[in-house]
């Protein structure tokens, strides 16, 4: 928690400088001009003072010493010679210490060329080595995960890689053992460094003694181009670096993006790059003659696209076309879809969500909105959702920090066990449907409840709430959202989990909402000028669209980044309404399941390969960009779109990305200003877009509905785990097998009544699919519950709403 | 957590006491690394696991605790752990010499075990016995005032009497020299293993509290 | 050498054989002190041991209470009694704590009172398991009694007293690291600053940290008054001192000295001189740590801590390791660098390389590789660590330890350059490198 700063003056090499009261040495050097070389400090973790290199001299009462400046508070009056004699004589000799064991295999080492070590050593390092006995040996690389290689030879033990794990991502699977000048890092044998963040630690380590599987070897920085963008593959919008060589990406790294991500990736969006040069990537229009795809000219497939859509809607009414997807692009994609199916087709029919998300007037129009950073001054965080750590994971580092360094107190509502639930002071679980008796309890303080609502009395208080699992109703979020909104000082942020799903929605894609938040219903003002007249009628979302295929109301589907077939929790029902479609049309990177089921599938740029905006569950938009071309024929969904209209004869008007982008700050009011100028120059870190602001038109009072009735049978809590059986992390080789598979999540109590332990198999139901899985044991649950992990390879999506049964045995 | 294995259930009330004895559980670590070693007579991985269960850490934190002092020993050893001080007071008077007693006659050098799996001779930094140069320990019963000659017949003795439980003060009176002070009187315990005999982490039976 | 009377060993001399029972103790005046300081009140016990200027003797040789003056007020506090006694040529808390543990129990139990301590710690050396099992007895004995537990004799003061047993690591005998070993974790000391103990300490509580035997004294400071404690020898450093003598002496034991002899009386009298007739070639005066005092310089400067200080060394933890002229002083730093090095906990770099790049050079000098380069190269290795390679000595190191390891190297290249250039003399010159990791 920030207090107002108090500032010292001290003397930095002979001249007097004002600095913050408290800040560690180090920072001030370098905040003035000054570099003072470190190896263990790292300014998003405490200070440990240990690899010494950084000693400067200090003066004080007692003569000068010699300091660590990363763990020496500046103080009024304090003198500090960065680069005396005695200051460099001890900077050299650590680093000379730091050499005595270090292979001097730089040519072959990943590092080599951003290794400070490497720069250490050219421009402080001795000369020629004064070390003439033997060195450490260990084997070389090691595997310490699937993602993840050690080579404790390179390594100078700065720990940074261990506080990482430890502090920061909770994950304290790598540690120092032994002592001395035994000591080393390593994993425990046969527990890997299974963490969801493991690959921060390749990130920060000063040497190249952590490697990554997915790039090593694979080039020279020197040969790297590099620009920054905006991770595609959480809510929260993680600031990176994109690097590629011969039009190829090859690894993304975090930028440290204070009100974000805060410099850390998780590793699916750190190892998920490989799907964009994927072999399997679509390259060509695609059209099915005959029952079997044909490649096809992009002239050719629009024309086709364009003439089936027009015939449907002269035929049946615009209504009888829909959309689905939109959040897998940037902001520019989604309008142009948005346009499209307003102004082409004519329909409200289009969500870019996929039945697993919230209410689009909710998301985007629920007051007093909590950015990210309010976590920093939180006193109170109530997290009633999915559990972070699998579908937001750059939010729960901000919540954990929060927790463990900021001293919040922290509830976490989940009917399983969730990541938070070691640091949480409260941790509620309830049977998946009792969301609301437990909602009613917490707010009136009854006995259990009491304490944590003494803490939700005491704010800033920060609510996270979404929806805990596919199987339970968007409703109880906004039940959550209306307790949350009594609270004092209380903000509230509704998360999602899918890529640029706020984006979408601020596009309009949502049956409710046109661009900028504004309720399609009675819209008015400059984006009816541009457009024209907009239907008016709450158009359908995914599961109507999908019910309306099977019914006959609906006869076309168009797809844009979306596979319903996988992602929605009714995979089965997917399939019958792609089967029963007229017509549909997939506009995508890969020949996902339900493309292939499509009559034409063309072939769309992806991440990296395009320019635009994106926008985060804060409503903070920041800009993606173009370092490699697409594959093949690949072209980005707005120009599809654009074509689309055009030879429909109802022209969208949408020439590039900027333009659309400058389309979007006029019409979309919200979005005013928000340039691509800004994104680039003063606004680096994004620019928030004002939510429950003047000028945002829409206004949702949330409100505690009634929930549906509760199970009463075996409930089923349906769950995402950051690995499944996704488009990108398929096609991205590391991760497509850290998927957990299925299991079968039981009570140690609804274990006992089964007769099963941890690890048997037991045959579970949903609906009309059976499979065998094992048994995994969670405290945490409610008995008669069952939690299975959502879209695993190998099984067809479940039913979310279906009725569950688990019995003993099985075969695999 | 994982479910571990559990220990004998006298390991385990043991383990329960321990860590009541401390305010917080994780000072409990130390103790019951000790008794995992009696449990397995090494620090096995299944030890560290189920320490690492009960005080509510990963194996990793454990082993690294572990693996930072000497006496947790990680690979097995033998029945009889004989430690000969090398340090500056005993190496003046001849510490060295009494290794290479023990190492010859145990038939392995110091770190190993010999074949029977009976003697594990070690060389170790300064036990505290320095005026009673040059010292070793059996399972961390002290012996002072050692000969290279005596150390030999240590570790015959210990191949041949294979002492269910030592006595500090009997090996001290079959083989040990110059003493660094009086020990007073003599005390039943029964150091079991390759561990400090030490009641409260469940070494010892009883003490003799005469 | 005094006439005043023993403080720390009289009972165990007087009672050989059951010195360490409650029975004795009791009968010999034990716990009394208690009794006493129940009645003063912490404050008054505090003055009482500040007015007898007893200094620590774990090695710093700061007045205790002093420090007990520095003891944050946040509650709860503790008390942590170190016996983790590991340093080369030091045995004399071994005999404290096995042959009078009460004494021990019992000044414990003082200091906690004095402190506001309700929960005590006595970190004892794995390697003492013997010295644990007596302090353990006398612990249940004295909870028995009704002197430790809930209501201490009625007097509405409780305090739990917890014996550990450490795990083989003489850094834990640094008191931050000692700390982070009670708490469950690897026995790396902490900065200071920020973690003062007496501030941040075991739990970040503020914590006092005293040695076994600075606090074995405390039971008489109470009976006889700080005042008579203070009287006793120098001003300085009065009262009494453990003094453990090893080596090549005819008489090595633990001795309870008072300061003021001269190390001709030390050596020659009360140790008996050297062994075989022997001459005096060198010794250890405080401990592994401390620079060397050698005959010709220090012999007959006194025993005392001022004077030991100006003449470059420390009091240390009392041990005196005497060396004759058989002795290879390059071996025996050898043997002392060794240990430290074996010891770094490797925490910070100058002292996890550093000690073994020492140690490395002396093995390979004294396996007949010296090179010409080496006596330059250790100097200036001991300067990386401890820049000037002064004394009192500059570190770049997080605790003393790595400057410990300089100790021996820059009294053998003070004292002994000779020999250094004899062992190089000896090299072969041929550049070779031998593996010496154990
Ligand atoms: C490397 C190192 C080892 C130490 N070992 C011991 C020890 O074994 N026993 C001890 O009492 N103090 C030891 N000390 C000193 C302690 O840090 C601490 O100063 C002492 O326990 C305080 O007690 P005292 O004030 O009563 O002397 C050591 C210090 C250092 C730097
Ligand atoms: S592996 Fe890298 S980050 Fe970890 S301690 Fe070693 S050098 Fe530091
Ligand atoms: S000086 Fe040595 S023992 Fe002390 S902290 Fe540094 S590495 Fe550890
Ligand atoms: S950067 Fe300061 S000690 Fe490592
Ligand atoms: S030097 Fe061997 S016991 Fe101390």
């Amino acid at each position: 928690m920030s207090e107002p700063a108090e500032f010292v003056t001290i003397k930095l090499n002979g001249e007097e400088i004002q600095a913050p009261a408290g800040e560690m040495l180090i920072k001030v050097a370098e905040d003035n001009g000054t570099y003072i070389p470190r190896f263990c400090w790292h300014p998003r973790m405490k200070p440990v003072g240990l690899c010494r290199m950084c000693l400067v001299e200090v003066e004080t009462p007692r003569g000068t010493a010699l300091v660590p400046s990363c763990v020496q508070p500046v103080a009024d009056g304090m003198a500090v010679e960065t680069g005396s004699p005695v200051a460099l004589k001890a900077q050299e000799g650590v680093l000379e210490f730091l050499l005595v064991n270090h292979p001097l295999d730089c040519p072959i080492c990943d590092r080599g060329g951003e290794c400070p070590l490497q720069d250490q050593v050219m421009s402080y390092g001795p000369g020629e080595s004064r070390f003439v006995e033997e060195k450490r040996h260990y084997e070389k690389p090691v595997p310490i995960s699937d993602l993840v290689l050690l080579d404790r030879e390179r390594c100078i033990l700065c720990a940074r890689c261990t506080r990482f794990s430890d502090e920061i991502a909770g994950d304290p699977l790598i540690e120092f053992q032994n002592r001395g000048n035994g000591t080393e890092i390593f994993t425990f044998p046969d527990e890997p460094f299974a963490s969801y963040f493991s690959g921060n630690t390749v990130q920060i380590c000063p040497v190249g003694a952590l490697t990554a599987a997915p790039y090593r070897f694979r080039a020279r920085p020197w040969d790297l181009l590099t620009i920054e963008s905006t991770s595609p593959f959480h809510t929260e919008g993680s600031r990176i670096t994109v690097h590629a060589s011969q039009n190829q990406v090859l690894r993304f790294l975090g930028v440290d993006n204070g009100l974000t991500n805060q410099g850390w990736l998780s590793d699916k969006e750190r190892f998920g790059f490989e799907f964009i040069g994927s072999p399997d990537r679509l390259k060509m229009p695609m059209i099915r003659e005959d029952g079997e795809f044909r490649e096809a000219s992009w002239g050719e497939a629009i024309g086709l696209v364009a003439a089936r859509l027009k015939e449907i809607v002269e035929r049946s009414g615009p209504d009888a076309v829909g959309a689905i997807g939109g959040a897998q692009g940037t902001n520019e994609d989604a309008y142009a879809l948005s346009k499209f199916m307003r102004v082409a087709v004519g329909t409200n029919n289009l969500d870019a969500q996929l039945d697993d998300g919230l209410n689009p007037d909710f998301l985007v129009g629920v007051g007093s909105r909590a950015r990210i950073q309010d976590l920093e001054s939180a006193k109170t965080i109530l997290v009633w959702s999915a559990d972070l750590k699998e579908e937001n994971p750059i939010l729960y580092l901000r919540v954990r920090r929060a927790a463990r360094e900021l001293d919040a107190t922290l509830i976490v509502v989940h009917p399983a066990r969730t990541g938070l639930d070691d640091l949480a002071d409260h941790k509620f679980g309830y049977r998946p449907g009792d969301g609301a008796d437990l909602l009613a309890d917490l707010a009136a303080g009854t006995q259990d409840y009491a304490p944590a609502l003494d803490a939700l009395q005491d704010g800033p208080v920060v609510v996270i709430l979404g929806r805990t699992g596919l199987s339970e109703d968007g409703g109880l979020a906004e039940a959550v959202a209306s307790f949350a909104r009594d609270l004092p000082a209380a903000s509230i942020m509704p998360i999602v989990r899918r890529a640029n799903t706020f984006g979408a929605l601020d596009m309009g894609v949502a049956p409710s909402l046109l661009p900028g938040r504004i309720p399609a219903r009675g819209a008015s003002g400059a984006i009816i000028e541009l457009w024209g007249k907009v239907p008016a009628t709450r158009g359908l979302d995914t599961a109507g669209m999908l019910a309306g295929l099977v019914g006959g109301e609906l006869e076309a589907l168009i797809m844009v980044g979306a596979d319903p077939v996988r992602d929605v929790p009714s995979g089965s029902k997917a399939a019958d309404a792609l089967r029963a479609a007229d017509f549909s049309v997939a506009i995508d990177l890969f020949m996902t399941d339900s493309a292939a089921m499509a009559d034409v599938v063309l072939p769309a740029e992806g991440f990296t390969e395009k320019e635009g905006t994106v926008t985060n569950l804060e409503g903070r938009v920041q800009k993606v960009n173009r370092i490699v071309p697409g594959p093949g024929q690949a072209r980005p969904d707005w120009s599809v779109l654009d074509g689309i209209a055009e030879s429909m004869g109802s022209p969208i008007g949408l020439p590039s990305s900027e333009a659309i982008a400058k389309e979007i700050s006029t019409v979309a009011t919200a979005y005013e200003g928000v340039s691509w100028d800004l994104l680039e120059g003063e606004a680096r870190e994004g620019a928030v877009v004002p939510i429950g602001d003047v000028r945002q038109p829409l206004e949702y009072i949330a409100v505690n509905a009634e929930q549906p009735a509760r199970t009463k049978g075996l409930a089923l809590h349906l769950a995402r785990t950051l690995y499944d059986d996704g488009s990108a992390i398929r096609h991205s080789l590391s991760l497509a097998k850290l998927a957990p598979g299925m299991t079968a999540g039981l009570s140690p109590d609804q274990a006992v009544d089964l007769g099963v332990e941890a690890g048997d198999l037991v045959t579970v139901s949903i609906g009309s699919v059976t499979f065998a899985c094992p048994v995994r044991i969670d405290r945490a649950l409610a008995d008669k519950t069952v939690a299975i992990p959502f879209n695993q390879p190998g099984i067809e999506t479940l039913d979310a709403a279906a009725s569950v049964l688990v019995k003993a045995g099985g075969s695999s | 957590m994982t479910d571990t294995a559990r220990w004998s259930e006298e390991s385990e009330a043991l383990a329960e006491s321990v860590m009541a004895k401390y305010p917080q559980k994780r000072s409990a670590l130390m103790p019951l690394l000790y008794i995992a070693m009696r449990e397995d007579g090494y620090l096995s991985e299944a030890g560290m696991r189920r320490v690492a269960d009960l005080v509510d850490l990963e194996p990793a934190q454990v082993s690294s605790v572990a693996s930072f002092y000497t006496m947790y020993k990680l690979e097995p050893v033998g029945k009889y752990l004989v430690s000969v001080c090398t340090s500056i007071s005993c190496w003046l008077l001849g510490g060295d010499e009494v290794l290479e007693a023990v190492e010859a006659s145990a038939g392995v050098p110091s770190g190993e075990t010999d074949e029977s799996g009976v003697i594990s001779p070690e060389h170790v930094e300064c036990i505290g016995a320095c005026g009673g140069a040059p010292a070793v320990q059996v399972n961390y019963e002290l012996i002072e005032g050692l000969t290279p000659k005596k150390a030999t017949e240590l570790v015959e003795w210990l191949n041949a009497a294979q002492p269910a439980t030592l006595n500090g003060d009997e090996m001290q009176a079959l083989f040990g020299g110059e003493r660094s002070f009086d020990w007073a009187i003599n005390e039943t315990n029964d150091a079991t293993g390759p561990y400090p005999a030490f009641q409260p982490h469940g070494t010892i039976a009883a003490l003799d509290r005469s | 050498m005094t006439d005043h009377p023993l403080i720390l060993t009289a009972r165990m001399h007087a009672h050989p054989e059951s010195s360490h029972t409650i029975a004795t103790y009791e009968a010999t005046g034990g716990y009394t002190a208690l009794r006493t300081a129940l009645d003063m009140g912490r404050d008054a016990i505090v003055e009482e041991v500040k007015a007898a200027n007893l200094r620590g003797r774990g090695g710093a040789g700061f007045p205790a209470g002093v420090k007990w003056g520095f003891l944050a007020p946040a509650r709860p506090a503790y008390l942590v009694v170190n016996g983790d006694e590991s340093e080369p040529g030091t045995f004399k808390d071994r005999q404290l704590m096995e042959r009078d543990p009460h004494q021990l129990v019992e000044g414990t139990i003082i200091s906690s009172l004095a402190n506001e301590v309700n929960h005590a710690f006595i970190y004892i050396r794995g390697e003492y398991p013997k010295s644990a099992r007596r302090v353990q007895a006398a612990v249940d004995e004295a909870y028995a009694a009704g002197y430790l537990g809930a209501n201490i004799l009625d007097s509405g003061y409780d305090l739990e007293l917890t014996v550990h047993l450490g795990g083989g690591a003489y850094i834990c005998g640094e008191e931050t690291a000692l700390l982070n070993s009670l708490e469950g974790r690897r026995g790396e000391p902490r900065l200071k600053p920020p973690f003062f103990p007496a501030v941040r300490g075991l739990y970040m509580a503020p914590t006092i940290v005293n040695n076994i035997e600075t606090l074995s004294n405390i039971p008489w400071i109470i009976n006889n008054g700080g005042n008579a404690y203070s009287a006793i020898g120098p001003e300085d450093s009065p009262g009494r001192r453990m003094c453990s003598i090893s080596g090549h002496v005819n008489r090595p034991g633990n001795y309870e000295i008072v300061e003021g002899i001269t190390w001709r009386e030390l050596i020659y009298d009360v140790a008996g001189g050297i062994r075989n007739g022997n001459e005096l070639k060198a010794w250890v005066p405080g401990g592994a740590s401390a620079p060397w005092f050698v005959p010709a310089e220090h012999l007959d400067t006194e025993v005392t801590k001022a004077a030991i200080d100006s003449n470059g060394s420390m009091t240390g933890s009392g041990a005196v390791i005497v060396m004759d002229h058989t002795t290879d002083m390059v071996a025996a730093a050898e043997r002392l660098v060794r240990f430290f090095a074996h010891e770094s906990c490797g925490l910070c770099t100058p002292c996890r390389e550093g000690t073994t790049w020492l140690d490395m050079i002396l093995r390979r000098m004294l396996a007949g590789h010296g090179r010409a380069s080496d006596p330059d190269v250790l100097y200036d290795v001991s300067d990386n660590i401890s820049p000037g390679v002064t004394w009192p000595p500059k570190m770049t190191t997080i605790c003393p330890l790595g400057p410990s390891a300089v100790s021996p190297v820059a009294s053998l290249l003070k004292h002994f350059p000779e020999e250094v250039a004899a062992a190089v003399e000896r090299g072969t010159q041929v550049p070779v490198s031998i593996g010496i990791r154990s």
